[in-house]
């Protein structure tokens, strides 16, 4: 825990920029057949028909699935996210599959699944958060203190209104699924955050006895929550390959993906803020409304860290679902935290100029050592020491407070602005298996998957340290129901999981191997010692649990695929936290908003690999910017559905948007969290990003633009 | 996706007559950036591709005599590469570099990128919605108008369309009086870059004045020296890998601070390549300031019909057109 660890190449680099790297869709399979599904033209109705006689006279389409092949009564409970993953009659959104296509290639699939015509009783519908028809269904609260009694003592009191946008995404791996059904076994290849629920969901979809069923995913190309739940079109295509009796891939088209997939939802937060005449915070009523689909089940559950963010001894948090017909959102990259900071750290930053106070003294001000919603102490919380490093290497005290003070000489308005980022430390249990052999390899292998976030990387580097071993023969895999017992990785608790297992495993191994060496003294690696007392191999399995995690967890993880506690454990609380600091030029005429800098300091406890750590950092700034700048998926209300699904009109974040981002550690352990002392990163990373570029454009134009994408014609 | 025939012929004269001997649903295919994305999206559909890139020579470029001559096959990005086209016109290297992508430039054509088809999300229609749209099915109405219409056109626009030229080198050759050599059964023709965009008025699908058969071959650019006082300014969403929101072509000769003429052409807001021949009158013989630039800029965007999402677009193409004419007479002064 004392010791900071070395900063490791990225063990999977050189494979990726190589080429070499293998997707789950680019398994070569002897056989192998193509699908493509038929969307649905319309946003809600019922499919009275389906034509598919012209399809199925193309030459080379071999079978056409539709609703009536899923007879099967569709289980609730452990499909969250995606909608139930069969072909339906009932329409729901536009692009829902209505039909899937199998054929021997690729362009048969697609000329054929055009070929098929549904007939639609169409039905009135409601595609937007304003739209009329859209029902609000208030959801649950949480609070802590009283907060009318404390805004009847405030002073200073901020209220307004945060609308953060419909997002997608877009992951470059496309949704895809290849399903192979040989010698009895069903095994399927998916670029995943959860294999487990891969094969839970086509057993139970499709009646098989779970051993029947293996999924891999050793490395998907990007997920950040979408590719978290079983995915629609999963257990189709499996149904397809066992019906036909070949292997059969279906990689979605980027318009499809955008429409069939999940995505972050609007979401308006309506804040209230106010300090006592001491000009401390002392109360906030925070309404987050998100819009959902009429039945789906993605809670807003957007408090949990916004409570913790700063000591406010008074939240009053409430929620609402705006249900509405459009496809299920879920999980995208800190769901709660990224849009409800941005919407507190606005508020705060407005709250900070309306009391003439430094932005960053102001927050720092405000910093706790306890949880106010548990009353517990937290664990570690290094918040203060992230402004402070972050202020000195930014040259914040060289900002000017009033609004468009910093000019450049051509008339460029200069802004500088800052925001906290917070994210619960959550915890997985796990169940590894570690196996050195005398030959020189290593196989650690563990619940969790790699999507880019490397977390192969932070294993080997806590391997590696521990274990003196062959380097370039460790082998890591995860993601794969064959290798380990899966689970959801998601919520940043992947590496914070699996690592703590990597070090008892490596732990147990040294004892397993003092043992059988019993006081022999034998040089070398431990593949050389194993050798020399002529053993092929020694294999240990740990168990690990989190602070509290017990029997019950491990059952939970067997029932539901995953089973996650925290922030909140046994005594303490456990956060991750950062500080943003971001610079904005706005040019003078056409009013282009540019990021030449941006400085992130985290405090994840101690960091595990700093290579990897540092880029999800980088890359979650580059999320947040996106979020600020550019992206929003949009609806045509007459037709629903998504109007720019493509890549080209979503418009992320390219190389020449993004200047310098300067990032930094504490690189403290926290002492409660796990032996390790590491907490989660990948999401604290991009949360406050937006609204630290929000407090900049501000700072630089005077204006506060509280509806993002910040766009030109905003500032014009 | 449809079945089609391909041929590749390795004449131009082979090319004609493949196109007249296809019948309907021919169309000439070049680096195929466009058609290949437009054919995956359903919104062309054609029966027969004359694949025109083994035809010899058609990608030359000589600047040799007074004008630039491009063959239509020249790649977007050796056009911009070239020492010629990239120390004395700006104008055209910016607009070429700032379009798309290396991979795309390497593989698009100067030729084919004049035909660039209108990125008007409900003519593309990704989705498969099905929207009406005068351009995709003549006569279906238009989508555009009453919707998300933020990026549609503020000049040029009908009741019928308000979809944007897509194109950044069709106006910077608009603005340098360029020509283009076409080919057809009928023979060579040439004719005005800016004579080869049609408004939509009534008839949006009906967007290029070319006869049945027509092959683009080559384009032509008169030399001036005021090319080495030109600039292509782009605005878009993000920095690179975007279409214009708004875009100007400017070329100025000057007399110290005194315009003696300048050349002003319009993208990103309007429905065709858009010369702004009242912004040039209204420049000529003025002194450049910051001030008579924004006016210029203004007059440029006169008349402009706002709809319901875009009207920033004309504040921000008069701005546009302002900060490229400060850019360009920067240039002048070196």
């Amino acid at each position: 825990m004392n010791t900071p660890f070395p900063d490791r190449d990225r063990i999977d680099a050189h494979a990726k920029v190589r080429g070499a790297t293998t997707y789950a869709a680019d398994a070569p399979f002897p056989g192998l057949l193509y699908a493509m599904t038929v969307p649905s033209p319309v946003t809600k109705g019922t499919l009275t028909a389906l034509d598919t006689e012209d399809a199925a006279a193309i030459p080379g389409v071999v079978r056409i699935l539709t609703a009536e092949d899923f007879a099967h009564a569709v289980p609730n409970g452990t499909h969250m996210g995606a909608p139930p993953p069969t072909l339906e009659t009932a329409i729901a959104y536009r692009g829902q599959p209505l039909a899937l296509v199998v054929a021997e290639t690729l362009e048969i699939a697609i000329e054929a699944a055009e070929a098929v015509r549904p007939v639609i009783e169409e039905e009135p519908f409601s595609a937007l958060f304003s739209s009329p028809g859209a029902v609000r269904e208030p959801a649950e609260a949480s609070h802590v203190g009283d907060t009318e009694a404390a805004f009847a003592e405030a002073e200073t009191v901020i209220e307004a209104e945060y609308v953060s946008p419909t997002q997608h995404h877009n992951p470059m791996e496309l949704t895809s699924t290849t399903a192979v059904w040989a010698d009895g076994q069903l095994t399927i290849y998916e670029g995943s955050q959860n294999s487990a629920a891969m094969r839970s969901a086509v057993a139970s979809l499709l009646g098989l006895d779970p051993a029947i069923v293996d999924a891999k995913s050793p490395t998907a190309g990007g997920a950040f929550g979408q590719k978290g739940w079983a995915q629609r079109q999963t257990a189709i295509v499996a149904h397809a390959a066992m019906l036909i009796g070949r292997p059969v891939k279906l990689v979605m088209p980027r318009a499809q993906v955008f429409h069939v997939a999940t995505h972050r939802p609007h979401i308006v937060h309506r804040i209230r803020l106010g300090a006592d005449a001491s000009g401390r915070m002392v109360a906030i009523d925070h309404d987050a409304a998100q819009q959902n689909s009429r039945q789906g089940p993605f809670p807003p559950h957007y408090h949990e860290a916004a409570m913790r963010l700063y000591d406010i001894p008074n939240y009053n948090g409430t929620a609402m679902d705006v249900r509405t017909d459009v496809s299920n959102p879920a999980h995208m990259r800190a769901p709660y935290e990224h849009p409800a900071i941005f919407a507190m750290e606005s508020a705060i930053d407005e709250l900070a100029v309306a009391l003439d106070r430094d932005p960053v003294a102001f927050r720092m001000a405000h910093d706790g050592t306890v949880d106010p919603y548990t009353g517990q102490p937290y664990s570690s919380r290094f918040l203060n020491e992230c402004f402070t490093e972050g202020a000195a290497r930014f040259g914040w005290e060289r900002r000017t407070p009033a609004p468009g003070s910093m000019t450049a000489a051509d008339g460029t308005q200069i802004g500088w602005g800052v925001s906290a980022g917070v994210y619960p430390a959550l915890v997985h249990p796990a169940i590894a298996t570690l196996r050195i052999t005398a030959d020189g390899r290593t196989r650690f292998a563990v619940a969790g998957h790699e999507f880019g976030q490397g977390i192969r990387t932070v294993l080997a580097n806590v391997l590696l340290r521990e274990l003196d071993i062959r380097e370039d023969r460790l082998d890591i895999p995860i993601g794969d129901t064959t290798a380990a017992r899966q689970h959801l990785t998601a919520g940043s608790w992947g590496s914070f999981s699996a690592a703590p297992a990597a070090l008892a495993a490596a732990e147990r191994m040294r004892a397993a191997l003092a043992e059988l060496l019993d006081g022999r003294e034998i040089g070398g690696t431990i593949h050389q010692q194993l050798a020399t007392i002529k053993r092929p191999f020694l294999e240990v399995e740990v168990t690990q649990l989190g602070p509290g995690q017990d029997a019950a967890t491990l059952e939970q993880w067997q029932n539901y695929n995953f089973a996650v506690t925290g922030p909140a454990y046994p005594g303490f609380t456990a956060m991750s936290y950062i500080a943003h600091f971001v610079e904005v030029r706005v040019e003078p005429r056409t009013r282009r908003v540019r990021v030449p800098r941006v400085v992130s300091i985290a405090d994840c406890g101690r960091v595990l690999s700093p290579r990897t750590a540092q880029s999800q950092v980088r890359g979650g700034v580059i999320w947040g910017i996106g979020h600020a700048l550019r992206e929003a998926t949009e609806t045509d209300p007459r037709y629903g559905g998504y109007l720019n699904c493509d890549i080209a009109d979503y418009v992320v974040a390219v190389n020449a948007d993004i200047g310098e981002i300067e990032v930094g550690f504490i690189d403290r352990p926290d002492p409660l969290a796990n032996a390790l002392g590491a907490k989660g990163l990948g999401e604290v990373a991009m949360v406050g990003v937006s609204a630290a570029v929000g407090n900049a454009v501000f700072h630089a134009t005077g204006r506060r633009i509280r509806e993002l994408p910040i766009r030109i014609e905003h500032l014009l | 996706m449809q079945p089609f025939t391909y041929v590749r012929p390795e004449t131009t004269a082979d090319a004609v007559r493949a196109f007249a001997d296809a019948g309907d649903g021919a169309r000439y295919i070049a680096g195929g950036t466009t058609l290949y994305d437009l054919m995956k999206l359903r919104v062309e559909r054609p029966r027969h591709l004359i694949d025109v890139t083994a035809i010899a020579g058609l990608d030359a470029i000589d600047t040799s005599g007074d004008v630039l001559r491009f063959g239509a096959l020249a790649a977007m990005s050796d056009v911009a590469a070239d020492p010629v086209v990239a120390g004395d016109y700006p104008v055209l290297a910016e607009a070429l570099l700032k379009a798309a992508s290396q991979n795309l430039r390497n593989m698009a054509t100067i030729g084919g990128n004049l035909l660039q088809r209108t990125r008007c999300l409900y003519f593309r229609d990704p989705g498969a919605a099905n929207f009406p749209c005068n351009k995709r099915e003549p006569g279906s109405g238009c989508a555009a108008i009453d919707g998300l219409d933020r990026g549609q056109a503020v000049l040029g626009v009908s009741d019928a369309c308000t979809a944007v030229s897509p194109g950044d080198w069709p106006v910077a050759l608009t603005a340098m009086d360029a020509e283009v050599e076409l080919l057809g059964p009928g023979g060579t023709r040439t004719l005005a870059v800016a004579d080869l965009y049609r408004l939509p008025g009534s008839t949006p699908h009906d967007e290029f004045a070319l006869e049945p058969g027509e092959m683009v071959t080559a384009v032509m650019v008169p030399k001036t020296p005021a090319g080495a006082a030109s600039t292509y300014h782009k605005i878009r969403d993000r920095e690179s890998y975007a279409f214009a929101l708004a875009s100007a072509a400017v070329a100025l000769e000057m007399d110290g601070e005194r315009v003696t003429r300048a050349r002003i052409a319009l993208g990103g807001v309007a429905t065709r390549p858009w010369r702004a021949t009242g912004a040039e009158a209204a420049l000529a013989g003025a002194d450049l300031t910051p001030e008579t630039a924004l006016a210029a800029g203004h007059a440029a965007l006169e008349g402009a019909t706002p709809g319901r999402h875009n009207a920033f677009k004309i504040e921000l193409g008069a701005r546009t057109v302002a900060d490229a004419l400060l850019i360009a007479a920067e240039r002048s002064r070196a």
